[in-house]
């Protein structure tokens, strides 16, 4: 079996990274201070938490409009998804599929993803312990990119204000979107993915355990 | 199974799956991966202490410019209007978006100059051994807003509205723009040349005495 730092008795400091003896639960790092333990308290539950409340958040985000776009004075308010057919239609495709993948598919993405990993650090899974630890990256890595939205419709309305002719004001659904994306990238950093290494390694025990009885039922 | 103190420092743990490894020798300029799942162990790098120190203070002073300087600007039928990324947090806040207005604050003003700060401030203290209590403090909080800077996804959105207003109107570029690129240069750079396993030995080894 793999030695897991778990096991040994050991942790390692989330912060400075160091190396040290677990003597308690919870324990201070000798070398930066920061009191830690072997796996972050009540992980699952923060990270279920968390996704719950951005996908809570993601509802509002897509129906309210995230701009209002005047022109001579008549408003025009689009959600994400309007505005990214408005792009299709002018055929500016680039924009477009930026957009679409930062403020639609990255989030939705996120959210599934961290449901993926809640359920697969519970149990053993066809996905390898690997792969999973692959889709934690990612979800962890695109969490600041899908901020993108956020910035572009305060740039807009602040560059866009050109009076009665033209101008861009920011829309209800900015703050839904901007909330959400905070909170995925709380449940990411809530999220131990250790765990998901410790499922794999409560695999082939329960798997064992199993077959005994089986063997036994059988006698 | 109970170890000696002194040969944990030979081992090394991996903070993706936990594993335990032995800690391989590696030259400045290398980095050492975890063989399990590929995630970086840690790395030693090229004059961490003097690079560090120049870029970060390249960083503060720039942040300025990129601050208070307009980035964009259009112009239609004589009307000109430009902004910087001041305009932006100020325009939110008088259209009482108050919590879009903070988090575009905190992500692209607070955080990247606490953390080019507190880089600033660590490449100096080690690099001339002046190292304290307080210094613990400032690393640490340097890891943790390491994930939430967000000046290169700003400056993404700056691109992709250039490419939104291009089709509405004239568009003029400001200075504010440049210096918020060459900020993004430094910021990143920094996270590039501070060898955190370096500093964290230096003040180990201070702090000890």
């Amino acid at each position: 079996m793999k030695t897991n730092a778990k096991a040994m008795g050991l942790g390692c400091c989330p912060c400075c990274h160091k190396v040290v003896k677990m003597q308690a639960e919870t324990q201070q790092c000798p070398r930066c201070h920061r009191s830690f333990s072997v796996r972050k308290i009540n992980s699952l539950s923060h990270t279920f938490a968390w996704t719950i409340a951005a996908l809570v958040m993601l509802v509002p985000a897509n129906l309210y409009p995230m701009m209002i776009y005047y022109t001579l004075g008549q408003p025009e308010a689009s959600t994400i998804l309007e505005g990214i057919a408005t792009f299709i239609q002018f055929g500016m495709y680039p924009v477009a599929i930026v957009i679409f993948i930062a403020s639609f598919v990255v989030p939705l993405a996120k959210i599934i993803g961290l449901f993926i990993l809640m359920y697969h650090a519970k149990r053993a899974s066809k996905l390898t312990v690997k792969q999973q630890g692959q889709l934690y990256h990612i979800v962890e890595f695109l969490g600041p990119w899908s901020m993108l939205d956020v910035f572009v419709v305060a740039i807009m309305a602040a560059v866009v204000n050109l009076g009665f002719l033209s101008s861009i004001e920011a829309a209800k659904g900015i703050t839904y979107f901007g909330l959400m994306v905070v909170f995925t990238m709380l449940a990411a950093e809530s999220f131990d993915a250790r765990l998901l290494w410790d499922a794999q390694d409560q695999k082939p025990k329960t798997d064992d355990s199993q077959s005994q009885l089986n063997e036994a039922k059988s006698r | 199974m109970a170890k000696p103190a002194a040969s944990l420092n030979n081992i090394v743990v991996c903070r993706r799956c936990d594993a335990v490894l032995s800690k391989p020798k590696i030259e400045p300029g290398q980095k050492a991966t975890c063989p399990g799942c590929s995630a970086l162990l840690y790395e030693l790098k090229k004059n961490p202490m003097e690079r560090t120190m120049a870029v970060s203070l390249a960083g503060l002073l720039l942040f300025f410019p990129a601050i208070l300087l307009p980035m964009i600007g259009v112009s239609a039928a004589g009307t000109h209007n430009e902004a910087s990324l001041i305009d932006c947090i100020i325009i939110l806040l008088n259209t009482d978006y108050h919590i879009v207005a903070f988090i575009v604050f905190l992500f692209t003003i607070a955080i990247p100059i606490v953390h080019l700060l507190a880089a600033f401030y660590i490449a100096v203290a080690v690099h001339f051994n002046k190292i304290s209590q307080s210094l613990l403090v400032f690393f640490r909080s340097y890891h943790v807003l390491d994930s939430w800077t967000m000046l290169h996804v700003f400056f993404l959105g700056v691109v992709v509205s250039i490419y939104k207003i291009v089709d509405l109107a004239e568009l003029t570029v400001g200075g504010g723009l440049m210096s918020f690129v060459l900020l993004l240069i430094c910021s990143t750079l920094v996270s590039v040349t501070l060898d955190h396993h370096y500093v964290w030995e230096k003040m180990e080894q201070a702090l000890e005495d």
